[in-house]
């Protein structure tokens, strides 16, 4: 295509000006190995890219370096992110920097064909991309995708034809499975044992295992604690689960992976479809994920992979780390050719002292295998690019937990007192896992100092504060669900139900214009609800047939008039737009039944999310809003974002309209509380991730160091420097057999790697300051790695640090210049600000207001109604000059 | 355009193309509209297709994204602005179009805030691009009110006659004298929203009108009772106070003669899964 680009370059006249000159523009001084990365351009670069060392950039300049100076049109450049937050940045600064050269040119880059977003994303487009991977352009329509929360559900809603199809029996089929898991206690119940295969199936996928396949040599394979009727029961579940999703036209997200690998397989020139495949985040990719990009590959060899094995966290995802550290092999191995390794070394992000103690840690762990001939880390070293050397990295006396925290608390306290941070936000905690105990005593050791936390994903986001007033309210609106069963999380649940129960009755308590909305509330469920029975009492009068159709001359006038039907009740079946909806429905062949129109007439004007807004205009949740229009504590209304999302998709998938036959003995109640709210209850957070979170300012966020990967902060404490080794998870131990593909790290010491480097993570987070708690007491341990660190003395310790020698937080040049859209920014700004701030800050999930979404939803699909207008002009054009010289 | 029976007819090419582009954002996203606010999407998008047919034919750019990056706000932020639009390239004239989902009342009632933006947008396309440009139009694609009403009625031949009366095109004059005062507003923008604030427009703004249309409406009518999150607005608040609007004020906060809430409970009834 370079001719192209050159043929261009010739009519405008303009040729773009060196890359130097761009990179001067943008205030840009690459180090020698950033300049060569951007530069490199054909065959496989393996690029290990420590924390902090710009590779965001590098990624950003050279996918530019290719479009603009190479000549890849961008539909050829696919790209793979971590997240689409990431994909979202990328595209953003790319838009940038090649409006930056459009404006020297005259030449226009169009972005929207290039594949750019997660694996998951992407795999999605490829499946609906009729032009590029479906030789005649015709594909079957791409199954719906169920995400975490989803594949739970569906694993729930099809557990009898599951389990059915394994040969078990519905009623103590959990006890079976859960048995495989843990022979001596096994759990009865279903939400564990759907835990408990979710977990195998998705690794199931994600390693492309073929039951056949593993049958045939079952008999050859020694299972350690499994035995061969556990594995033979788990691949008949494993095939029932999988023809419930064919039958449901769904599928999970590692099997939208494989069929996305099986396209690439069948399509003959799936390797060249691409020019340039890139990979970010490589060390977290699955088995799956590294077929699917070495196949994109197969033909151009250029594959670009970003990591950093010592930052891989995702192994409970099926995440395997050899395929970073051995890429060189398997790079071999695929496409038969040895790859270029760059290392971007320098680190821009933290004080020198902080890039030493890190580099210290790593070193305290003996990653050589156990013959001593390899190694199981990419060997490096980082140095900091930042030349102060004075204390970065302090500890607390070594003390009890509650004094540590408390010493911890005065000294953050200062550091906000004496503007060392600009705002709370700018100091984050970091913890292993943000339901334990230490976390608690931090948090109230802080706010003992009057400093406010933000930890929506500290025990359960459905215990925040807000959650609990907004659905105890819900919980007075439609009555408290009767709750069946035992166990602990029933119990737990029970509780819950009480804790939101009261906290309800003490606000309506508070606000009498709040009680008589609940009052008012209960009287409209009330209403629907009798006339529902008034209804019905009509129909069976009459001995008619609900499902019949409805008919306006036979039935209306009798629904009418019957007697007691509520004034709301009249109104709604006397709508003159009803009659013409049922009229046009007749017309159209497909009649609306009886049971349709009573259903229609004792609905309510309102459904969850409905209600949610409403309830937002009393004092005690306006008063949150009120705060963060004006500079304030934005965390409430961050969770109150959160709960938007939740009721949103119990609206869209579960109820969007309430009427009144989910009014009947407590069925919507049972619905909303005992099914999807305990589901979520139960699966606790870590299903719903979102990277996405703002951190609200005045408050200090409490993260877990998954959820801070990526991200960088002027402080950080290490909040607990423990996680125990319980060695290899149990998933591990039952895949590792099956397995054909190169052995990964030994199952006895990959806990002992991963813990090394989820702690390295944490660490590397930190700019100007880190700070370890440094527990010490009965019960209380720290993980071995610390240890000789924590016990030299040269190490500072808080209490011998002055403040004013800490340098000053500043706001932080991004990486990237952030992108403001005239329409989706300025002009929403100029009409509301705090329309601004509700739905396009926090995601707040509108109910009836049209949004972003509306007009993304609206933009692209014009734009592809243009695409395939001027395609179709194209393919008029060459049919016309066909003909005309077959004429001459 | 020739008849190739290959090829699916437009509409069908729409609704299958939209239908993807739902589930897409439903992925990138993370959460999605309601059935009513979806349908009318693709209306949005049908609609378009059937009365500028003409214009989408002629469309030789799309999407076109013009950026004008290193902007500094006052307070010391970089950032880039960028708008998108689609370009007509005929033989001897360019035009610029921005399509917007707004509605061509509202365009005309705000037609400065769209000249400004349109300005903008041709300075990067004339003197950093050095293009020609010859015209410049917004086309809303949001109907108005007769059409939307055409759409419940079964007569084929009312929703032609709203169609007809329906005027989406709206000029833009070119005047690039305000370009940089315009720019420097969007810089003090970008700074309020970097250090959050966010509070409401003035009751003064509620109270006014937005002129043209199909009625005289207030902002806080075309606005805000658009708006889910009036309940909890202090402007809104004062506003509905000061209209002694029973509806608004006292206990009763569903409104009950709402034109929409019929098409509301059409559209989530045939959503409804739960029975």
């Amino acid at each position: 295509m370079s001719n192209f680009s050159d043929h261009l370059r010739i009519i405008t006249g303009n040729t773009p000006p060196p890359i130097e000159r761009l990179w001067a523009v943008m205030k840009f001084t690459p180090n020698d190995a950033q300049r060569e990365a951007i530069l490199h351009v054909n065959g496989p670069l393996y690029l290990t890219a420590g924390p902090g060392s710009g590779k965001t950039r590098v990624l950003l300049w050279r996918t530019l370096n290719l479009i603009v100076y190479h000549g890849v049109e961008p539909e050829k450049i696919f790209l793979s992110t971590f997240t689409e937050k990431a994909a979202k940045q990328l595209v953003d600064g790319l838009r940038a920097l090649l409006g930056l050269v459009t404006n020297f040119t005259g030449q226009p880059y169009d972005l929207s064909g290039m594949y750019v977003g997660t694996v998951h994303s992407l795999c999605r487009r490829l499946l609906t991309d009729r032009r590029r991977f479906f030789a005649d352009r015709h594909r079957p329509r791409p199954p719906a995708l169920l995400d975490d929360l989803g594949q739970y559900f569906h694993l729930n809603s099809a557990w009898e034809q599951i389990v059915t199809f394994a040969g078990l029996h519905p009623l103590d089929a959990a006890e079976e499975i859960n048995a495989i898991f843990n022979s001596q206690h096994p759990s009865l119940s279903r939400h564990r044992a759907i835990e408990n295969l979710r977990r195998a199936f998705n690794r199931f996928s994600e390693e492309l295992l073929d039951p056949k396949e593993i049958r045939a040599r079952i008999d050859a394979l020694s299972w350690g604690e499994f035995s061969h009727g556990d594995i033979e029961l788990l691949l008949n579940l494993y095939e029932g689960y999988r023809k419930t999703l064919e039958d449901g036209l769904v599928t999970d997200f590692a099997l939208l992976q494989q069929e996305a690998y099986q396209v690439l397989e069948s399509f003959p020139g799936s390797g060249e479809v691409f020019e340039h495949i890139i990979v970010d985040e490589y060390q977290d990719t699955n088995t799956i994920q590294e077929r699917i990009f070495f196949k994109l590959a197969s033909g151009t060899k250029n594959l670009c992979v970003v990591g950093d094995d010592d930052q891989a966290l995702y192994r409970f995802r099926g995440a395997t780390v050899e395929n970073f550290v051995q890429f060189p092999q398997r790079c071999q191995t695929y496409l038969g050719v040895e790859p270029r390794q760059i290392t971007l070394n320098i680190n821009y992000r933290s004080r020198s002292q902080i890039v030493n103690f890190y580099g210290r840690f790593m070193a305290q762990v003996d990653w050589h295998s156990d013959d001593g001939a390899s190694t199981y880390r990419v060997d490096k070293e980082i140095h900091a690019h930042r030349s102060d050397a004075l204390p970065a990295v302090v500890a607390t006396a070594p003390s009890p937990p509650e004094v540590a925290c408390q010493e911890i608390a005065v000294f953050v306290r200062r550091l906000l007192d004496e503007g060392k941070v600009e705002n709370a936000n700018q100091i984050a905690f970091l913890y292993p896992s943000l339901k334990s105990r230490q976390v608690e005593r931090m948090k109230e050791a802080l706010e003992a100092q009057g400093l406010q936390v933000y930890a929506p994903r500290a025990g359960r986001f459905l215990e925040v504060d807000e959650a609990l007033d907004v659905f105890g309210i819900y919980l007075l609106i439609f009555g408290r669900p009767s709750l069946r069963g035992m166990g602990r999380d029933v119990e737990d649940f029970r509780q819950w139900l009480n804790t939101i129960e009261a906290r309800a009755e003490q606000l309506r308590h508070a606000d009498p214009r709040l009680a008589q909305f609940i009052h008012d509330r209960q009287a409209e469920v009330q209403r629907a609800h009798s006339d529902y029975a008034t209804l019905l009492s009509v129909v069976s009068r009459h001995h008619w047939d609900l499902e019949a159709p409805y008919n306006i001359k036979r039935m209306k006038r009798a629904l009418y008039n019957a007697p007691g039907l509520s004034e709301t009740g009249k109104r709604l079946l006397a709508s003159a737009y009803f009659d013409r909806i049922v009229q046009k429905r007749a017309q159209e062949g497909r009649p609306l039944s009886l049971n349709y129109a009573i259903r229609r007439a004792t609905s309510l004007d309102w459904n969850f999310l409905d209600l949610f807004y409403r309830l937002m205009g009393f004092e005690h949740f306006k008063a949150m809003f009120d705060r963060a229009e004006r500079f304030g504590d934005e965390g409430p209304v961050a969770n109150l974002g959160l709960i938007t999302q939740y009721l949103q998709r119990f609206t869209d998938e579960r109820v969007s309209i309430i009427t009144a036959n989910l009014l009947e003995n407590g069925k919507l109640s049972a619905i909303f509380f005992n099914s999807y709210l305990f589901a979520l209850f139960r699966l606790g957070e870590s299903e719903w991730e979102n990277p996405e979170d703002p951190f609200p300012r005045g408050r200090i966020p409490f993260l877990t160091i998954h959820q801070a990967k990526g991200l960088e902060f002027p402080v950080v404490v290490l909040g607990n420097l423990y996680k125990r080794d319980r060695g290899a998870p149990q998933i591990e131990r039952l895949i590792r057999p099956m397995l054909t593909r190169p052995d990964g790290e030994p199952l006895d010491r990959m806990t002992e790697f991963d813990i090394a480097r989820m702690f390295y993570v944490a660490l590397s987070r930190a700019q100007n300051l880190l700070i370890l708690a440094h527990f010490r007491g009965p019960g209380q341990h720290v993980s071995p790695p610390f240890r000789p660190l924590l016990s030299d003395p040269s190490l500072p310790r808080l209490r011998d640090i002055d403040i004013s020698t800490l340098p000053e937080a500043r706001l932080r040049e991004s990486e990237i210049p952030k992108v403001y859209s005239f329409t989706a920014d300025y002009l929403l700004y100029k009409k509301c600000p705090r329309q601004y701030m509700i739905f396009r800050k926090f995601g707040f999930v509108p109910s009836r207001s049209q949004t972003m979404f509306f007009g993304s939803l609206v933009h692209r699909t014009l734009e592809d109604l243009h695409h395939e207008l001027i395609r179709r002009r194209k393919l008029a054009a060459n049919t016309h000059q066909e003909g005309e010289k077959r004429d001459a | 355009m020739p008849d190739r029976s290959d090829l699916p007819p437009i509409e069908d090419f729409i609704r299958e193309v939209f239908e993807e582009n739902f589930e897409l954002l439903v992925a990138e996203s993370g959460h999605t509209i309601s059935a009513e606010s979806k349908q009318a999407a693709l209306n949005q998008v049908l609609l378009y297709w059937r009365k500028l047919r003409e214009i989408a034919e002629r469309v030789t750019d799309t999407e076109v994204h013009l950026t004008l990056p290193n902007q500094e706000t006052p307070q010391g932020r970089e950032y880039t602005i960028e708008g998108v639009v689609d370009i007509v390239r005929e033989d001897d004239r360019v035009i610029m179009y921005d399509i917007k989902t707004h509605d061509a009342d509202y365009v005309r009632a705000n037609l400065e805030l769209y000249k400004q933006q349109l300005n903008v947008y041709a300075h990067i396309w004339q003197e950093l691009r050095q293009q020609p440009l010859d015209e410049m139009a917004v086309i809303a694609t949001d109907f108005p009110h007769e059409v939307k009403e055409a759409l419940s009625t079964p007569d084929p031949r009312a929703l032609e006659m709203a169609l007809a009366q329906w005027e989406p095109v709206i000029p833009i004059e070119y005047d690039p004298a305000h370009k940089d005062e315009t720019i420097f507003a969007f810089s003090e923008v970008v700074d309020k929203i970097e250090s959050g604030e966010f509070a409401p427009p003035s009751l003064e703004v509620l109270e006014s009108f937005i002129t043209g249309g199909w009625r005289r409406e207030r902002f806080a009518t075309r606005v805000c009772r658009n708006c889910d999150a009036r309940f909890s607005c202090d402007a809104y608040r004062q506003y509905a106070m000061g209209r002694r609007r029973v509806a608004e004020r006292g206990m009763v906060y569903f409104i009950e003669d709402d034109p929409d809430q019929e098409e509301w409970r059409t559209a989530s009834l045939d959503a409804s899964t739960e029975d």
